[in-house]
């Protein structure tokens, strides 16, 4: 973050001249690795070694008694001739894509909104918000009640849901997923968008105004563009929990009907903690990692948000 | 003027605090250093027969200087939970489990404390058991559980008034089943409620019709390790009757959106919208919980229905003959467990599960069965398991853990069409043996 805003600062204070690389001699010292030491520490403990030791249980044979086996390969060549692995990976990218495409626009338009002062955004903000304080665990088995076929919505609102069976269907099924995830999680990127609006400096909309520009074109040629690195945070941390969703299927779907919404991060519990089979289930965890990393790695190269370029620049 | 009261109420919570901690380190250090006293943790299923293991453990508690602490772990996760900890520091004491399949993997493991001595100790501790039931929990030659709940056979329920109101009686062959479930869909109500969502409720139909038209013989064959009997002809004639019964629209449309865990499916019976379920006795504690007025006026229940021209036994039953305890190889109070295990076979025991609808497999049942909650009821259950030629485990307790998934999975998608018969038989050969 101070980064990003240092060129604007200098700029500033310097018309003309030249950024600096650095500021040495100010007497303000950079963090050195002490700094960092017990977050890098935390991070070894908690996510390194853990992954060591998944890479290692992922070429042996355990089912959680008496000591592990080695088995070599076998994990690894039967995970990618299996049908349900590859459906599970599919399965994620379209929670994940579907997750995307439905939050994001919703959390904009809200988010934008509720940037405005007025007294009754705040009240309704608020009351938006609650949603994200309620456990997912909480809220799955609240919506599985909801959504029973005989004595929840359903059964009353036959017009929209027909017989009711949403856990039935795999498109019934998914849609519940997404919406359920959808429901929960809007808040908390509509209050990323809310803080990121009432950044944007009130003289562009003055500007604006000025040259004859209506709200829609304000809309899109100033509030959108100065969005631009907020849905990039918004979207990797959609990516993120959409690709490791998880509670919302235990609960709503387990997976089911058949293998119809058993994305990998399931399918990946399903191997340990119902069949046993750690080694299986630690080779899947790897390959979701694996997996994630590219995501991740195409989305930062994509979205150019390593370059981190300033929103700021002319202002 | 603040200040000082500020510095009191400091002082105060902070000696609160303090002497709270010395206290409870005090209580911690108290329970190692009394030598003969301490703690046995019993682990079971929870549901609502917890109350009467509740009962027992206060019964224990009386007169025993070792403590039992009962931990219940809700049922969805219960096998995943005790597989996680057995073999760890949390492991308990003493756990419920089904017998055979579920704890041969622990058996293979050295975890858990074969109770010959125990046995050769109270001879009772066997004897006063039913052999079939007690043999369930029986590997490799030695005994490793205590029956510690009731027989469950699973029985087909219904609600008479909605029979009534159609013109139907209790079907007692696959025909009148057929029947009945026509003039039901004719009436409007889902003929047979089905807790879809939780799988094992749809295996139930498997068992029951594997058994009635192939007999007892196949499954066990399969689960030696045969793969060929589910290819065979039997095999397909009884897939072929259960596609029947769902394409008579017997389930309704929506079955794999109802529980049976969160009260679905036995809210269905109990209200009038569906009237059957096939389901283990224990519904009948779930609908006394949820429903008792229901099971006051409307609750019927029988066996499966005949299958004409099966090769199976039509007194045979399919369920869980029991639940078991079974002791863990590294417990420190092997005596206290003992004397716990011995309140199995006591008349409180008999009498706290008949009181919740649970039927004891002791010798000394018969003598209590009048004082049931429903009498009736549970000298129908007696006397079915009394005669049943063969009682077939359900099969996803009969089978290692790793298969239960792919059972689960097969059974699903056998009736919402995504397999035909030949994918089902494909996926059941793919199981390990056990």
């Amino acid at each position: 973050m101070t980064t990003a805003t240092a060129p604007a600062v200098d700029s500033v204070e310097k018309p003309g001249t030249r950024r600096r690389p650095s500021r040495t001699g100010t007497g303000v010292g950079r963090p050195g690795f002490a700094w960092a030491a017990p977050a890098a520490l935390f991070f070894g403990l908690f996510a390194i070694v853990p992954l060591a030791l998944v890479l290692v249980l992922s070429f042996t044979r355990w089912n959680g008694l008496g000591s592990p086996e080695f088995a070599g390969l076998e994990n690894w060549s039967k995970l990618l001739d299996d049908p349900v692995m590859v459906k599970s990976l599919w399965l994620s990218l379209l929670l994940t894509v579907l997750g995307v495409l439905v939050q994001t626009p919703l959390s904009i338009l809200l988010g934008v909104w509720a940037a405005g002062h007025q007294r009754n955004r705040a009240v309704l903000s608020a009351i938006y918000f609650v949603p994200l304080l309620l456990s997912i665990t909480a809220v799955s088995v609240l919506w599985r009640a909801v959504l029973d076929p005989n004595f929840g919505v359903p059964s009353q609102a036959t017009w929209l849901f027909g017989d009711g069976n949403l856990f039935g269907v795999q498109a019934g099924a998914l849609g519940v997923l997404v919406f359920v995830s959808t429901w929960q999680f809007t808040p908390l990127h509509t209050l990323l968008y809310q803080g990121a609006a009432r950044a944007i400096p009130q003289v562009l909309y003055q500007a604006a105004q000025i040259d004859g520009a209506g709200r829609y074109r304000q809309f899109f040629h100033i509030t959108l563009p100065q969005l631009r690195n907020t849905v990039i945070t918004s979207t990797i941390l959609m990516v993120v929990g959409g690709l490791t969703t998880f509670d919302t299927v235990l609960i709503l779907t387990q997976g089911g009907p058949g293998t119809d919404t058993t994305n990998s991060a399931y399918y990946m519990y399903q191997k340990a903690f119902k069949s046993f089979d750690f080694g299986a289930a630690s080779a899947i965890a790897l390959l979701l990692v694996l997996v994630a990393t590219l995501v991740s790695l195409v989305m930062v190269r994509l979205s150019g948000y390593d370059k981190m370029r300033s929103t700021m620049e002319g202002v | 003027m603040k200040r000082p009261v500020q510095l009191l109420r400091t002082a105060v919570v902070g000696g609160a605090s303090l002497a709270m901690t010395l206290f409870l380190t005090a209580c911690g250090g108290s329970e190692d250093a009394a030598g003969g006293s301490g703690t046995i943790h019993v682990l079971v299923y929870g549901d609502a027969t917890n109350k009467v293991e509740k009962q027992l453990v206060d019964t224990f508690n009386k007169t025993s200087k070792v403590k039992a602490v009962l931990d219940t772990i809700p049922g969805a996760d219960y096998q995943s939970k005790l597989q996680t900890i057995i073999s760890g520091k949390q492991a308990p004491d003493v756990f419920f489990n089904w017998g055979g399949g579920s704890i041969k993997p622990y058996v293979d493991a050295g975890l858990l404390m074969p109770l010959d001595d125990f046995v050769s100790k109270d001879p009772e501790l066997k004897s006063a058991f039913l052999p079939s039931v007690f043999n369930t929990a029986v590997v490799d030659g030695k005994p490793y559980g205590v029956p510690m709940r009731g027989t469950q056979p699973v029985l087909l329920f219904s609600n008479d008034k909605v029979l009534k109101d159609a013109g139907v009686s209790a079907p007692r062959t696959w025909d009148e089943l057929l029947t009945a479930v026509k003039a039901l869909k004719a009436k409007g109500v889902t003929p047979i409620a089905l807790g879809g969502g939780d799988k094992w409720p749809t295996q139930m139909w498997f068992q029951y019709l594997y058994d009635r038209v192939a007999g007892p013989e196949l499954f066990q064959k399969a689960v030696d390790g045969d793969k060929e009997v589910w290819a065979s002809e039997d095999s397909r004639k009884a897939l072929g009757k259960l596609k029947e019964l769902i394409d008579a629209g017997a389930f309704g449309s929506n079955y794999d959106s109802v529980k049976f865990t969160d009260g679905g499916s036995p809210a269905l019976l109990a209200t009038g919208k569906a009237a059957f379920e096939l389901m283990g006795s224990w519904e009948y504690s779930t609908l006394q919980d949820a429903h008792p007025d229901f099971v006051k006026s409307d609750l019927g229940y029988g066996a499966f229905p005949t299958v004409e021209g099966g090769k199976g036994d039509p007194a045979n039953i399919a369920g869980n003959t029991n639940n078991f305890y079974s002791v863990v190889k590294t417990t420190k109070h092997p005596e206290a467990v003992a004397e716990f295990l011995k309140l199995m076979y006591s008349d409180e025991f008999v009498k706290a599960q008949l009181a919740v609808g649970n039927l004891p497999t002791t010798a000394n049942t018969p003598k209590f069965l009048d004082t049931a909650a429903n009498p009736a009821y549970s000298t129908f259950q007696y006397d079915l398991v009394k005669k049943a030629p063969a009682f077939q485990l359900s099969w996803d307790q009969a089978f290692p853990p790793a298969a239960t998934t792919t059972i689960h999975q097969a059974v699903q998608q056998f009736f919402n069409g995504q397999m035909d018969t030949d994918a089902f038989i494909a996926a059941m050969q793919s199981l390990p043996a056990a």
